[in-house]
This record gives C-alpha cells, structure tokens and sequence, in this order.
C-alpha cells in the first residue's frame, strides 16, 4: 500500500518520445467557454448563485496561492491566512484612511503581503518542514493577538468599512484574482524557472549542486504564494464591510484552503481549481444538514485524501491519461546534438586545490590535514577503505560541509566563502553516491535544469540536448527518473553534471552496483572527457579495476590523511596502501 | 521577593510544561513526525476533566490513571488506522503525516466544541494558596508541577533503564539498528504514539488545574508544545527539559510585568530567536 501511494505522489510522464507544444484546439475552446460563461454568470443568474461563484472564485484564488508554497515548493503552510489577513488590514486601512480606491489597495496590499513574506522568508525558509508549517501555523495565531491590541487598526473591535462595492464588482475581482494565482501557479510549473522551484521540492542538495540558488527560490515562490491571499483578503474585507481579527485570521480558511487544494491534487495545475469547484458546490447541499459537523468532516476528508489518493482528483484523472503534466521546454522531438571534440578554456594549471584541510564532526577527525591538487588535462581516482574520509573531501570541495581548517581552491581562488550552488555555476560539477534525481521531472527536465544554471545558460535546451546524447540516454529522455535502472540513473547524473558545461567534474563513487555492461557505458564517456570540454575530473570509488586504467593519477587516502600518491600501478602495489585495505600480513 | 516568587511560579509552571512535550518528543524522537492534533488531545482531555470534576465534583486527578490508559489504547488505535499507512513512503511521509494530524486535529476540536462549547474554562479546585516563609505557593501549580516532574521523571527512568524503555529509544535513534536487534519497529512506533497521546491527556488534566482551555484555541497548545520541543533540540529528552523550564521561567516572568497578552507571544517570539541564533537547540552540545 505504501508503494502505491509513493508511485501515486509522482507526476507521470506524456507519451514517450514526443511531447507536443502548444495549446491543443479543445483546451483553447474550453477556455474561450468558461471565460464566456464567467461573464454572463451576474447577467443571467440570481444572487445567490453569483455569491456562490464568488466564494468559488474566492477560495480558488487562496488556493492556488497555497498550491505555489505547500504543493510546488513542497514546504506545508498551515498559515496562510496570516497573508489573507494582513492584505484584509492593509487594504482597509489604505482606503480609510487615504482614500486610494479599493482595486488599487488591494493591489498594494497584495504587494505588501509580498515584502512580508520576503522578511519572514529569510528566517523560516531556512528551516526544516515541520518547522516551517509550525510556525505559519503559529503566525496566524501571532497576528491575531497582535491585531487586537493594536488600536490603529481599530483593536478588537475592528474596522467597519462603508459599502463600497457592488456584488458584480466583487465577482469581477475574484475573477481577476484568480486568473493572476491561476498565472503564477502556470508560472511555476511550466517555465524553465520554475523548473527550479521543483527541482527544490524534490532534492534540494541536489538541486543546490547543480547551481540553483534555493534560498532565493523558496523565498520568491513564498512572495508568490503571499500575493493572492492578501488580495483575495482585501476584497473579502470590502464586501463584508467589517473585519476584526478573528475573522481576518480564521484558522479554518486554512483548513478549507488546504482540503480543497488536497482533493484536487496538490502541487498540480488544476487541481485547486477542481477541488474548489467540487468541494464547494458539494458543500453548500450539505452544511444544510449538518452545520455543527463541518470542521470534522473535512478534517476526516483530509485523512481519506492522504491515505486514499494522495493525488486528489487530477491524480486519478492521469491514471486516465488526462490533465498530465507537459514536460518544461521540451522540443517536439529530443535533437540529436552532438559537437566536434572541443578544448576545455584555457588557463589554470591546477583545477582545484586542497591545502591542509581538516574536517571535524565533533569528535571525529574526518580529514586530517589533507593537501592534493587536481591538475588539467588528467583524471585524479582518489580511492581508500570505508571511513578514509572521501565523501567529506567531495562535501568540503563542493561547499556541503565547511572545513574546520584549511581551504580549498578552484583555479587558484579561494572558494570558502563561495556557497554551494555558486561553485556550481562556476565549473564545478559533482554526481552524488546515491543518485539525488528529481523523481516528478522527467530525464529531460532534470537535465534542463542544470543546463540553465550552467556557463552556457543562454543555449539552455541545446546544452541539455547535447549532454543527454553524450550519455547515450536520448530514447529515455522523457521517462521519470523511476523508470531507469541504477546505470541510467548514474547516466543522468553525469549528464546533469556535464549539463552544467562544468570545467571540473567530481565523481562520487559513480560505480558503485554497475553490472560490467554499465561501467563500459560509463567508461566510454569519461575516456573521452577532455573532448567534452571539461578540463578535469576527480572520482571517488571503490571499484577500483574499472578507474584504474583511465587514471592519470591515483591518491590514497586512509582515515583523513593521504597516504600514497602516484601512478596507479605504482600506488596499487604500495605496501602501506595493500594494508589499509588488508590489514597487516604478520 | 518578587522575583523569587516569578521563579518558583516559573519552576513549577515548567514541570507541567516538561510534560506537555514529552508526549510530543516520544513521538517525533521514534516516528520522526510532528503531532499537530497533540493540542487538540489536550484541550480535550482538560475539557472533560473540567466536566467531569464540575459534575461529579470529585477530584480531578481521579481521573489521571483511567484517561492514561484509555488514551494509551485509543492513542495505538489511531496509529494503525492513521499513520501506519503512511510508514513506508519515502519523502513525503514527513508532510503526509502532517496532513493526516491536521486533518485529526480538527476532528477532535469540532468533537470538542460540541461536547463543551467554544467558551474558556478552568477549575475553581485546589486554588488554595500555602504561604511558606512569605512566598505564595498555590496548590493547583504544585500539583501540576509536582505530577508532571514526577511522571516525565517515571517515563525517563523507564526508556534508560527498562529492556521495553530502551527498546524504544534505539529505534528512535536508529530504526533500521533496531529493526537488527530484533525489535519490532512497528510495534514500537504504535507504542510511541500510544504514549505520546497518553502523556498529551495527562498533561491536559493537569494544565486545566492551572489555565484556562478552550476548544477553538487547542492548537496554540500543538505550538507551545512544539516550541518547547524545538527549543530543546527535536527528540532531544533533557533539552526539552531545559527549554521546559525555561518557557515557564520566562512566561512567568512576562505575564507579570507585561501582562496576558505578551506572555502569549512570548513562545513564538523565543522560538524565532532560537531558529536564528540557535537552530540545533539549546540541549546538544557545541558542535
């Protein structure tokens, strides 16, 4: 059953091979029809039907805004409210008492909501989830207390704001409202940026490894997510004419925010909007019945959409093949690019060195005082026993761990205060021991998106085009990540590394459980490196006899120091390094 | 004089507190998640003490070893229905989980509100005060601080030095580790929730003793109870037990000098500093 559910999670790809662009005639027909039918709803119905689109309208616009930091950016909130409040306060606020017009207001509070989130960003997005939910969940709260006591906002009594608007008007604006959290959400899913925001979701080292700067990606999909709620707030402020902090932070608009954006698949397109429209319309036969059981009652639906179908609605809809997902920026069909053999730029001697670095965790001594180099033009194997600290040496030269002592240099630079994500756009690229592949992309995407960080970024699509061809893996290239065996799964790795037209690749034990087959495929491409453009490559690995006869150089490492270095004939055969494998022959 | 008065109060108020997130760190410490109904099960449990004790007029710390065990039960029925399911996924168990409490979360709030209504109560009970050498101790703190010292203390002694105790922690610090050692690991997390919402009930007995509750407002107890597990370091017994005390020194402390309303902001406002100075937590040592 939890396999079920896992696979359920993940976005299935289109049909292999193709994947066709632009809109298809029906879904530009569905549209023309439903903005058709949005206009004539205040024309041709009652009010109470117009009211209860506008609550439709209302609750879609708040959850596409939650769909955008909770489903895409995968960091739960469970406070949005917070947002809808303050943009309810600011706009009410701006009208009373500067006599802005309320559609202006509501725009400038959504764009103060933004700055909030901006700031509140820079503190929370650096935690962990279950921090991050908690303490949205306790902000709301915060805000409550705060507002009621603040008397310029009129404290606990509120504000009454005079009737300005006429239902039309409010309809209009959701509309509005909607189609803006409607674009953003397109936004994030089908651009090449917000590939980012997915790449992130899914592994964020990785993501960090391959260039992409995720502090500041959480943080503009948060602004992104704190927009729509605040104007959405700021209206909902003008058609009641009154707002107080309890109803400007009602807890149970995240709830209902949340089942509806869960029941139609969450971090999906159209799922809010789905789950919104069934959910709502559902709910009005039945509050009648049943008023003192709502809260319950969703809560109850929430469990049942996790254990049931995680997915919602537009999860079941793609076991139909329906409403799947496009792959981003994918061509028709994948070109066949393939460049003649290139030099790597010109420059540095010594690609990356290492000077006395030590490491510590706590106690232990990871490295000891480790001086190496790798120079250009050659390929370095840095091999040694379990716990010789290679994996660290990778982490401090990648920026994931921080030298206790010591520093490392990239052509000649020092690199400590660089982050991670920088020192891969820069040229240095790494493949990681167990494959961190963003398991809701495709091989494409995963690759596209280390080649829009890369020094080739402008050629984007043609760069991911090219390194999926080196690595022999075109044919798969729109299959999720799931689909490929343990070999193809290094193969992407590494074309995401060469995605980044890196100047240094760093291999983190790229054989480890390759059957021969797999480590020729491999083989094949790292021979001919230098025709890649790379300039050098360094790899950690313990299945010595397929690295040591494409080394230019082999180092040794044991427990944190190094303890051979030469050619690998001459290593292999040095008695100091046969022991730190073997132990001693007494 | 008055500070020692702050303090005292602040000590006890923190043993009641230490026991407000125990329930919350067991459950975390050997399910790695985050119960976001554990306010809503002790707004419940202090509700139906405040029930039980208005209508029987019995004392309401009668009721502490029946709601322990009952909720031991309901507390591992709810594991195997709810979040066993969820035990196997990879990634996203940590924000399903989440979703699954939220969802249980306001299940027992609307039960609550209508058993009891939305109103804030407290006990009148054990509002006693002894007044020893000029200092004021009241009764219901004592109690609640005494109790919860000593049944958080009781739960420690058991998880150190109980073959069933240790069996617990070792799959809280290495689940596949114990998994080795024979250790039925789905068992024990059904037992570490059974606890976790064992502990929450207890604690609600005790808190309504000392503080008002009400059901519209049980999850800022999931917030206090977090922040003060966060503050210790997640998972992590003595931190909690220091950030425990801590929380109950400085909301002492806060309510007097600057009223009700800043002592609820207090809570949210040290966890923010914390997050930024501090994110491991006060009770790991300096890495």
């Amino acid at each position: 059953m939890g396999q079920w559910l896992e696979r359920r999670l993940s976005a299935p790809p289109t049909t292999p091979a193709t994947a066709a662009r632009g809109p298809r005639p029906l879904a530009v027909a569905i549209l023309v029809a439903v903005i058709a039918g949005a206009g004539a709803v205040p024309l041709f119905t009652s009010a109470y039907v117009l009211q209860l689109a506008t609550d439709i309208l209302t609750f879609a616009a708040l959850a596409y805004g939650w769909n955008i930091i909770s489903g895409c950016t995968g960091y739960l909130s469970f406070g949005q409210v917070s947002f809808f409040g303050i943009g309810a306060y600011a706009t009410s606020v701006l009208v009373l008492r500067t006599g802005v017009p309320w559609y202006l207001a509501a725009l400038i509070a959504a764009a103060f909501s933004g700055v909030v989130a901006a700031l509140l960003g820079t503190v929370m997005l650096r935690l962990r989830g279950i921090m991050f939910a908690l303490g949205m969940l306790g902000l709301a709260r915060i805000l409550v207390v705060v507002a009621s006591d603040w008397n310029y906002i009129g404290a606990a009594g509120g504000l009454t704001l005079p009737a300005q608007l006429t239902p039309v008007a409010v309809y209009l604006a959701m509309w509005v409202a909607v189609a803006g959290a409607f674009a953003l959400n397109y936004f994030v899913l089908h651009s090449g940026w917000g590939l980012s925001v997915t790449g992130v979701r899914d592994e964020e080292t990785a993501a960090s490894a391959i260039g992409v700067p995720t502090a500041r990606i959480k943080t503009a999909a948060f602004i992104m997510s704190a927009l729509a709620p605040a104007a959405v707030g700021g209206l909902v402020a003008w058609n009641r004419s009154f707002i107080d902090p309890p109803s400007a932070f009602d807890p149970t608009l995240d709830l209902q925010v949340i089942v509806f954006a869960l029941f139609g698949g969450i971090g999906t397109l159209w799922g809010p909007a789905l789950g919104t429209l069934v959910l709502v319309i559902v709910g009005e036969q039945f509050w009648a019945y049943l008023p003192d059981l709502q809260l319950a009652l969703y809560g109850v639906l929430v469990i049942a959409v996790v254990l049931a179908f995680p997915g919602g609605i537009v999860g079941i809809a793609n076991r139909f093949g329906w409403l799947r997902r496009r792959p981003v920026l994918a061509p028709t069909t994948l070109p066949s690019v393939s460049r003649p053999p290139q030099p790597a730029p010109p420059g540095d001697e010594t690609i990356i060195e290492v000077r006395d670095l030590t490491v510590r965790f706590g106690g232990l001594v990871a490295l000891n005082g480790i001086s190496l180099s790798v120079r250009r033009g050659e390929m370095v194997s840095i091999i040694g026993a379990n716990g010789a600290g290679k994996t660290t040496l990778f982490n401090a030269i990648t920026g994931f761990v921080k030298p206790s002592e010591g520093g490392v240099f990239y052509r000649g630079k020092s690199v400590s205060d660089i982050p991670s994500y920088q020192r891969a756009r820069q040229g240095i690229a790494r493949t990681f021991q167990i494959p961190r592949l963003m398991e809701s992309m495709t091989v494409w995407e995963n690759t596209l998106l280390a080649a829009r960080y890369g020094k080739r970024g402008g050629d984007a699509v043609e760069q991911a085009a090219w390194a999926l061809h080196t690595v022999k893996l075109d044919a798969l290239w729109l299959e999720p990540p799931s689909k490929l065996s343990p070999g193809q799964q290094r193969r992407l790795e590494m074309a995401r590394a060469l995605a980044l037209n890196p100047t240094v690749i760093l291999l983190d034990e790229v054989m480890a459980g390759m059957t021969r087959d797999e480590q020729g495929e491999i083989r094949a491409v790292l021979r001919h490196f230098r025709e890649l453009g790379v300039a050098a490559v360094a790899g950690v690995e313990h299945v010595i006899s397929a690295i040591a006869d494409i080394s230019d150089r082999m180092i040794v490492l044991d427990r944190g120091k190094k303890i051979a270095e030469g050619k690998p004939d001459t290593v292999l055969r040095d008695p100091l390094v046969i022991e730190s494998y073997l132990g001693k022959v007494s | 004089m008055i500070v020692l008065q702050l303090v005292i109060n602040g000590v006890l108020l923190g043993g009641t507190y230490i026991l407000l997130a125990q329930g919350l760190n067991l459950i975390f410490g050997v399910m790695g998640i985050v119960n976001i109904a554990h306010g809503a099960i002790i707004t419940l449990a202090g509700l139906f003490t405040y029930w039980f004790a208005t209508e029987t007029h019995q004392s309401p710390l009668l009721l502490i070893p029946p709601v322990f065990i009952v909720m031991l039960v309901v507390g591992g029925i709810l594991q195997r229905l709810l979040l066993e399911p969820l035990a196997k996924l990879g990634r996203s168990r940590e924000l399903l989980t989440l979703m699954v409490t939220f969802g249980l979360s306001y299940v027992l709030v609307e039960t609550a509100l209508n058993f009891f209504g939305s109103q804030y109560v407290s006990l009148p009970d054990l509002q006693t005060t002894w007044s020893v050498a000029g200092l004021a101790f009241n009764e219901a703190l004592v109690a609640a601080g005494a109790l919860g010292a000593l049944i958080s203390g009781g739960l420690y002694i058991w998880l150190r030095y109980t073959a069933s105790g240790q069996a617990l922690l070792a799959t809280s610090q290495n689940p596949v580790g114990a998994v080795t050692c024979g250790i039925d690991v789905r068992r024990m997390r059904a037992i570490a929730f059974a606890l976790g919402t064992a502990l929450a009930a207890t604690a609600g007995i005790l808190l309504i003793l000392i503080l008002p509750l009400s059901a519209p407002t049980a999850d800022t107890l999931t917030i206090l109870s977090f922040v003060i597990v966060a503050l210790g370091g997640l998972g992590d017994y003595r931190g909690a037990v220091m950030a425990a005390l801590l929380l109950g020194l400085v909301q002492s402390g806060v309510g007097y000098y600057l009223g009700g309303d800043a002592e609820v902001v207090v809570p949210y406002l040290l966890l923010i500093t914390f997050m930024v100075v501090r994110p491991q937590g006060i009770g790991h040592a300096t890495r």
